[in-house]
């Protein structure tokens, strides 16, 4: 296997809520490293830290301590509109609820951060009704969310996710209020859509059947990661 | 279960408490609209009271008055009058209004002051004189007290109030302006603060008769004979006795018929204030079941649990009810003490036109404080029509079914339900307004037409969801159509706008309303000022007007000296005069003038503009001699009389007849005018002294210069005012202005009441959308574009109260100027769009929505993105 360009680098990284005694530390000091192209399932208990490290990844929080590099930027350097367009052009989310607008029709739920973009409407319109075909959904366009079923809508968000064509997928238990049968569909999804897309996914979970669609898991326990080592077993 | 008041207070009371904001915004609301009417109730009761009390007060024991049927009469016909004594006690009485002098230059006018000339032996018989004070100290003045009060013609009795506020005592010399005259007086006894003279504001004058007749400069005329009935003599019976026995050119009347008589007049002025002052209320009301409904339909899941645990269907009817009790209330309460702080204000503003055109002096100082009867009733009645207005969505709350709780995404399916009912109903209330709108005033009052207004309006509320649909555009393309200006903001702000049309329909209606108020007032006023400049470019010929300085109020009559009317002509640049004089008589229970002026000067200088008929001079010229009149529009109106008609007019010798000729335009007064030649007029009033001068000019002549020529001749002597044609333009126009300054101020209060309305419903839209908002957040939406996607939402709703307030207020206007106006005071009014104005008014509605979303914008923002992707 050929040494892949690395796309996010974490260093050190300590995330507090709160402050004085009564601060939460959510993060203790994590460094790990993606390469470009990987898919990696993030896993631990609850409470572990998975979410918080994957919004300081996304930009939408600042970490206390530590670095954070993603597709090249160095996020602690982004002001606040910086950080805005770094979100949208270079990670795409998918949260266990609450994905879509449910004021929006689900094209164009999967056409905003193109819009956001300032991309025109009928080009935003083409890519997102492409991107609805290759997660199969292209008889919902027209549909508002709330007309859809559960996984229909994790597969509008993964859509929706993919694009602004970003590097980085960050995916916060895509599957987490599902049911197996459709869970086991979004997982595929997302494995087909790393494979043939190349994008990387960074996908936080305590399921270990979604895990298996990884190609490295990395295990975070009391915002640590468990095992350093199994970094450099699975390259 | 728990008891009610626990709910109330977990599930009400914390509610509106959390949303401070919104709860303090629908308060102020009610309390506006609340104050705005009750201000205005307590400013027309002050121009009512205080000429009621007045009337009571210097009426004293009266009974019945015996008076002339054109007014005054003459004194020697109380020979005629003896057998009067059989009823009971009678006292001649001469009446009438004097000024002080204006305390500075720029101030044209003084106080006012009600003179009662009496025969004062006499009178102590009808009138309490035991609050007359004659000397230092001592309060019961003895008879022969009251006989040197008699023997000088310059004493007078004044109120102690009036002697504390222009530093006056017993003994002080101070002086009057009547007419077009100054007189010296002399304070010789003071009159305690009660009765007469704490009615009347302490302005007041007592004087003996023979003083007041040498003072009004009308020897030998009385005013009115007071009659006290004898006891045991009933009034009805006193009064069809002495009704056949009055000799021809007398008639009796009650004291009480005076101020019915101006009530009358007035009413429909203060009808349209009360409707006015009602549109801030009723917006008020839209904004108690705007926040009742919001409350209900935010919240229909927590319903649900409440029914899911065994919660009555009443108990929740109750809940809600009980919330918009409590918003009244409260805002009820403080719209009472409002209210009365804005009484003083809406005196103000209406005083110009009360003195202009109601015949009646406007103390600001005798507001009477709201009583506490009165104040309970505003409140329950608030109540009331909160617990209306609270009814449908505290009903739909009572409606939730228990499985609700669950079942939260159907609110959103049903939102996108589209309903014919409201088109429908909208429509048949657009056409009933337009079929009420073709029916005659009742006694007077145009109810109709009110009523063809208000179903405008609702008409009007009914369509705007339809407008906030067509504005969202929901639809399969708007992705294909996105506009090129901000497309992802305007693509946000109307799925979520259209989303929510349910909830902001109600508030967007109020702000129509409100806004077609503005847009229809201003149309009414702006074409009635276009109209009425319109009518003074072309009937203010005159380059000179000249009137007494008491001529400033309707009340003040006054009348202009032949000597000084010789000094007028005498100038050598004056061609012509145009002497009018003017008589105010009682014409079938209504006040009119009754007027005579030189038609032949108006024919060859002068120009009036005339409604019919089509030959109105012709006609004018061959009825010069005969018992003819040409009336004024609102004369017409009134009494339904036109050309070809006869009216019975009131002349000294008793009533006559006199053929309508023609009907002219006049905006000045609408109490009703009927004009004759002089040659017709001194045949029946032949003492009639001019009333005001039109003056013409020789060509060329300098108008200003021959003024100031004119004020210096005359003015030493004589206390006369004189105009150019210029001045009186301006001054016409200021009272104007200042007349309608009221309508334009209860109408803004009106719009801010809608702008509360607006703010609260999109700060309870935001709440919603905290997790959208970090959800747009996270996909990079940058916070200028999250600040310009709400401010696009307050501009579209914004637009579009404006847009159907602007289709509202046209309808309206229309009903304005052709029913309410036509039927409560009697004039044509050209149909004109000031569209200046409203352009700019639109700007201004859109720009202020704007800036009204910066706000809720602010708070949006305040979400942190992280913070919403958690909430779940
Ligand atoms: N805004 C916040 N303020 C305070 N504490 C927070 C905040 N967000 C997260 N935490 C705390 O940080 C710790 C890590 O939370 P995080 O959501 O990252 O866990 P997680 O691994 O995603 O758990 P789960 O599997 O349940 O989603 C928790 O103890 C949590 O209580
Ligand atoms: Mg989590």
């Amino acid at each position: 296997m050929e040494h892949m360009q690395s796309i996010l680098q974490v260093e050190r990284v300590e995330k507090t809520y709160g402050g004085g005694q009564h601060g939460v530390a959510a993060l203790k000091g994590v460094s790990l490293e993606v390469e470009a192209g990987g898919f990696v399932a993030l896993m631990g208990p609850s409470g572990c830290g998975k979410s918080t490290l994957l919004h300081l990844i996304g930009g939408m929080e600042r970490p206390t301590r530590g670095r954070i590099t993603c597709a090249g930027v160095r996020l602690d350097t982004l002001n606040e509109s910086e950080r805005a367009r770094f979100r949208r052009k270079s990670v795409g989310f998918v949260f266990q609820f609450f994905n879509l607008l449910p004021t929006l029709t689900v094209v164009e739920n999967v056409a905003l951060p193109l819009l956001l973009d300032g991309v025109s409407g009928d080009v935003a319109r083409a890519q997102a009704l492409a991107l609805l075909e290759r997660v199969g959904l292209s008889a919902r366009e027209t549909h508002f969310p709330a007309e859809l079923s559960g996984g229909e809508m994790q597969r509008t968000a993964v859509a929706r996710a993919l694009a602004a064509q970003p590097p980085l997928v960050l995916a916060d238990e895509p599957t987490g209020s599902l049911d197996s049968a459709n869970g086991l569909q979004v997982m595929q999804l997302l494995a087909t859509l790393n494979r043939e897309l190349g994008v990387t996914i960074l996908l936080a979970t305590h399921a270990e059947e979604a895990a298996r669609y990884a190609t490295r898991t990395i295990r975070l326990r009391d915002g640590l990661i468990e095992d350093p080592y199994s970094h450099a077993a699975a390259l | 279960m728990l008891p009610l008041c626990s709910l109330f207070h977990q599930f009400i009371l914390r509610a509106l408490l959390r949303e401070k904001l919104r709860t303090a915004l629908t308060i102020l609301g009610i309390s506006l609209g609340v104050g705005v009417v009750v201000a205005i109730r307590l400013a027309n009761s002050n121009a009512l009271g205080s000429f009621r009390a007045a009337t009571e007060a210097v009426a004293g024991e009266t009974t019945l008055e015996i008076t002339g049927t054109a007014g005054r009469f003459d004194e020697l016909r109380l020979r005629e009058l003896s057998w009067l004594r059989d009823y009971g006690r009678l006292s001649p009485v001469v009446t009438g209004y004097a000024m002080t002098e204006p305390t500075s230059a720029t101030e044209k006018k003084g106080e006012f002051l009600q003179i009662l000339g009496v025969d004062i032996l006499r009178d102590r018989l009808l009138r309490q004189y035991d609050l007359l004070q004659l000397r230092e100290g001592d309060r019961e003045p003895n008879a022969r007290e009251f006989l040197l009060l008699l023997a000088d013609s310059q004493a007078v009795v004044v109120t102690e109030k009036f002697a504390r506020r222009q530093g006056l005592t017993l003994g002080s010399t101070f002086t009057l302006i009547i007419s077009d005259r100054k007189s010296e007086f002399v304070i010789r006894g003071l009159l305690r603060d009660e009765g007469p003279a704490r009615a009347l504001d302490g302005n007041f004058v007592l004087m003996d008769l023979a003083a007041a007749q040498w003072a009004f400069q009308r020897l030998g005329s009385l005013d009115r004979v007071d009659l006290k009935l004898a006891p045991g003599v009933a009034v009805e019976v006193a009064e069809a006795e002495i009704t056949k026995r009055l000799p021809q050119g007398l008639v009796i009347v009650r004291p009480a018929a005076r101020y019915s008589q101006m009530e009358k007049m007035i009413a429909a002025f203060h009808f349209n204030l009360n409707a006015l002052a009602s549109i801030a209320l009723l917006v008020g009301l839209f904004l108690i079941y705007n926040t009742v409904s919001i409350s209900v339909l935010t919240r229909r899941e927590e319903i649900g649990m409440l029914r899911a645990v065994g919660t009555g269907r009443g108990v929740v009817l109750a809940l809600f009810m009980g919330e918009a009790c409590l918003l009244a209330s409260m805002g009820a309460g403080l719209g009472l003490g409002l209210g009365q702080l804005m009484a003083k204000a809406a005196v103000q503003a209406t005083s110009t036109t009360v003195e202009t055109f109601y015949l009646a002096v406007v103390n600001p100082g005798a507001t009477q404080p709201l009583q506490g009867v009165e104040g309970a009733m505003a409140v329950g009645l608030t109540l009331l029509l909160a617990l209306g207005a609270a009814t449908r969505p505290a009903f739909e709350a009572a409606q939730v079914a228990p499985l609700e709780a669950i079942r939260g995404p159907e609110r959103l399916l049903k939102s996108r339900q589209w309903s014919w009912r409201a088109p429908v109903a909208a429509c048949g209330l657009l056409i009933l307004g337009g079929l009420l709108s073709r029916l005659a005033p009742v006694n007077g009052l145009p109810v109709y037409g009110y009523s063809a207004a208000l179903a405008l309006v609702l008409g009007g509320v009914l369509c705007t969801p339809i407008i906030l649909w067509t504005m969202c555009r929901q639809g399969d393309r708007r992705l294909i159509r996105l506009p090129r200006l901000l497309p992802v903001e305007r693509l946000l702000a109307r799925a979520s706008l259209g989303a929510a049309i349910p909830r902001v329909a109600i508030s967007v209606g109020a702000l129509a309303v409100s806004l077609a108020m503005m847009v229809s007032v201003s149309i009414m006023i702006g074409s009635f000022r276009e109209t009425v400049v319109y009518w003074i470019e072309q009937t203010l010929r005159a380059d000179i007007y000249a009137r007494p300085l008491t001529r400033v109020t309707s009340i003040a009559e006054g009348d202009i000296d032949p000597a000084a009317l010789a000094l007028v002509a005498a100038d050598p640049a004056v061609v012509a005069i145009d002497a009018l004089s003017v008589q105010r008589v009682n014409f079938q229970g209504n006040t009119i003038s009754l007027a005579g002026g030189d038609y032949a000067v108006l024919f060859d200088h002068g120009r009036l503009l005339f409604k019919a008929p089509q030959d109105a001079y012709d006609q004018l010229r061959r009825g010069i001699g005969r018992d003819v009149v040409s009336v004024s529009e609102s004369f017409a109106l009134r009494f339904g009389k036109g050309p070809g008609d006869v009216v019975e007019l009131p002349t000294p010798l008793g009533l006559r007849p006199f053929e309508v000729i023609a009907v002219f335009y006049d905006y000045s007064s609408n109490h009703g005018v009927a004009v004759m030649d002089r040659t017709t007029y001194f045949r029946y009033f032949p003492a009639a002294r001019p009333s005001s001068l039109s003056i013409y000019l020789q060509p060329g002549a300098n108008p200003e210069e021959v003024r100031s020529r004119l004020a210096s001749a005359v003015g030493s002597r004589y206390l006369v005012v004189f105009n150019t044609n210029r001045g009186l333009r301006e001054e016409a126009l200021r009272i104007f202005d200042s007349t309608f300054a009221i309508t334009y101020a209860l109408e803004l209060i009106a719009i801010a009441v809608a702008g509360l309305g607006v703010m609260a419903t999109l700060m309870t839209l935001i709440l919603e959308r905290r997790r959208e908002f970090a959800l747009l957040s996270m996909l990079g939406m940058t916070r200028g574009q999250m600040r310009r996607m709400l401010m696009i939402e307050a501009v579209y709703i914004g637009a579009a109260g404006q847009c159907i307030g602007l289709i509202i207020g046209v309808l309206l206007s229309l009903v304005l100027i052709y029913v309410i106006n036509v039927q409560s005071f009697g004039w044509t009014i050209q149909f004109h769009v000031p569209m200046a104005f409203l352009a700019q008014s639109t700007l201004l509605i859109l720009v202020a929505a704007a800036v009204a979303g910066l706000y809720p914008a602010a708070r949006a923002m305040s979400a942190n993105a992280a913070q919403g992707a958690r909430e779940e």
